[in-house]
């Protein structure tokens, strides 16, 4: 194949081969369909494997079922009646979709952070403590450290850390970003869900929340939709482009975006859709 | 372009509201903005220069006075307005917890076939009239009161040390509690519906968030719900105070028309509104300014309760804003 003309990143870069994630999976989607309430099908026979401690990127143009896919993960469509996944979602090899399956332990273990930051109307640390005290029974000074050790992970505890008591809602916009991902992690959690998480952020909260993404790759499964293919290859190592509810192709990032097997996906990446 | 179309787009100076049309329209505006505050004064103008006699014959002592004798031309304003504010009371310790679980399982239970038969009935609560409550107050709910419902509670509650005197005493069927209990079955409409409104602005990001942590229903009402919809929370409890200090024909029926003072609620009280349409239209001289000066200490207290609720509810917008 000619070579895309692309600047995205250094022609020069050897192909590095990270990991295969079908061979010991983190998530196994198999087989999934999703319906709406009405009978909107979604989602088209997806599989899917995410690896452990790696960024997986889902991208592809609005409605293709990124987020919808991602809402399937931590099985948050649950709230909203008439909405169904029909397949298997195997989470450590355990199907997450069977009824069976305790929902409250499944968002303990896979936290979720929204495109719009979404502070709880409590105190900076309330907020945090929230997550934690729906598990754990920590003593005060036990949870101050929980705290505290989540806001730094965050990246976010010396911009916060004489004001605890104010309102979440009192931040910036960026800020408050970097709270709800404190927040999901506090409750130290296995996956972290991102559904867009910087499309309402500004160029330098964006940065922060990206290099944040990198960092917590070393500990955490991370799972990301995002609009910007920029940040998919800035952030991910492996990226997933949807098109129309189906998966078209699953790669690494960098052979997705340098060398992608599909037309589609050349043609989405190259920007001439989407 | 054609001489026909350039004069469509001329502008048609006939339609046009123009300079007068604008001065006229701002100006009418204004006049019926103004009118609100002309209306409230005279009101109250009204009301002080009727009352001016009472006070000036009993002082600022018809204000704790209990004593209410058209025979002698003795008035005082202790115990309808003990009446008042003890029925209002009454129908918001009953009313408030209903209400609010109304609206939480309205918003956050509900199945969806179920909502809206549910939220109309409590809608058609508001539309049945005053003096229909009173009349069902009267005629269905006192007698069950009388025989079933007084006794026990006299039974039970009124032998409980410090609080028992409040329970005892005949079982009358008619008193401020069953004022009370009616009461809070007509302010609980308003209730219901502003804060189902108000719980419904919580946005679904921030219940998602909630649920995506785990949470369970019940942590999500008590930590993101109640605690984003606070202040219109207040602001539907204090509507309905307002409302219930104030409401009249079905109070009237049911609370017993009597200016003593007892220390059961079960007891047989007046409010100053029923002691308004009970006497009004007979009374002449001193006793119709004594009246008028109930209806300006009714006058103050609820606008007392509503600039308490605006003081809170700046506070609260401060603390958390």
């Amino acid at each position: 194949m000619s070579e895309p003309h692309l600047t995205l990143q250094t022609a020069s870069a050897p192909p590095q081969i990270l990991v295969d994630p079908a061979a010991n999976p983190k998530i196994a989607v198999r087989g999934l369909d999703f319906f709406y309430q009405t009978g909107h099908r979604a989602l088209k026979d997806i599989n899917l494997s995410v690896a452990e401690r790696y960024v997986t990127a889902f991208i592809g143009p609005s409605g293709c079922g990124k987020s919808t896919l991602l809402r399937v993960l931590n099985r948050i469509y649950d709230l909203y009646p008439g909405q169904r996944a029909t397949g298997q979602v195997l989470l450590d090899g355990e199907d997450i979709l069977s009824p069976r399956y305790d929902v409250t332990q499944l968002r303990a273990k896979v936290g979720m952070v929204f495109q719009k930051p979404t502070p709880f109307p409590l105190t900076i640390w309330d907020n945090i403590a929230f997550g934690v005290n729906l598990y754990e029974k920590l003593s005060k000074p036990d949870l101050d450290a929980r705290i505290e050790w989540a806001l730094r992970k965050a990246a976010i505890w010396e911009e916060v850390k004489d004001k605890l008591k104010r309102n979440g809602a009192s931040l910036s916009g960026g800020q408050q970003q970097r709270l709800c991902i404190a927040r999901a992690i506090a409750v130290k959690p296995e996956v972290i869900l991102m559904d867009e998480p910087c499309s309402a952020l500004d160029p330098i909260s964006t940065a922060r929340v990206e290099e944040l993404i990198l960092e917590l790759a070393n500990d955490y499964t991370i799972v990301l939709v995002t609009h910007n293919m920029q940040q998919a290859v800035r952030t991910a190592d492996f990226t997933t482009f949807m098109y129309l509810g189906e998966i078209i192709e699953f790669g690494q990032t960098e052979q997705i975006f340098s060398n992608p097997k599909e037309q589609r996906t050349q043609d989405y990446v190259t920007g001439r859709f989407g | 372009m054609s001489q026909a179309a350039l004069e469509a787009n001329q502008p048609r100076i006939g339609a046009h509201p123009g300079r007068l049309g604008n001065a006229l329209f701002g100006g009418s505006a204004w006049i019926f903005a103004i009118l609100v505050l002309v209306l409230l004064a005279g009101v109250m103008i009204s009301l002080i220069s009727g009352a001016w006699p009472a006070f000036q014959h009993f002082g600022v002592s018809f204000i704790w006075t209990e004593v209410w004798n058209p025979n002698r031309a003795r008035y005082g304003a202790l115990a309808p307005l003990y009446g008042t504010v003890v029925s209002s009371v009454i129908a918001m310790v009953i009313g408030v917890p209903i209400s609010l679980g109304i609206a939480i399982f309205l918003t956050e239970l509900c199945p969806t076939y179920l909502r809206r038969p549910i939220s109309t009935a409590v809608e058609l609560l508001a539309a049945v009239p005053s003096i229909i409550y009173g009349m069902w107050g009267l005629f269905a709910l006192v007698p069950l009161m009388q025989k079933y419902i007084e006794p026990a509670i006299i039974g039970s509650l009124g032998n409980i040390p410090l609080i028992g005197d409040l329970f005892q005493g005949p079982p009358y069927g008619i008193g401020l509690f069953t004022a009370g209990l009616i009461l809070s079955a007509m302010v609980l409409p308003y209730m219901v519906s502003i804060m189902r409104d108000v719980f419904e602005t919580v946005p679904p990001q921030l219940r998602e968030s909630a649920y995506g942590l785990g949470a369970t229903t019940w942590e999500v009402i008590g930590s993101v719900v109640l605690p984003y919809s606070r202040v219109g929370v207040i602001g539907a409890f204090m509507l309905a105070l307002g409302r219930a200090l104030g409401e009249t024909m079905a109070v009237t029926f049911v609370v017993g028309n009597s200016y003593h003072i007892m220390k059961s609620i079960l007891a047989p009280g007046a409010t100053i509104s029923s002691s308004l349409a009970n006497e009004f239209a007979e009374a002449d001289g001193l006793q119709l300014s004594s009246l008028l000066a109930e209806g300006f200490l009714l006058f103050v207290l609820t606008f007392t309760v509503i600039g308490m609720a605006r003081l809170m509810l700046l506070r609260l917008q401060r603390k958390y804003g």
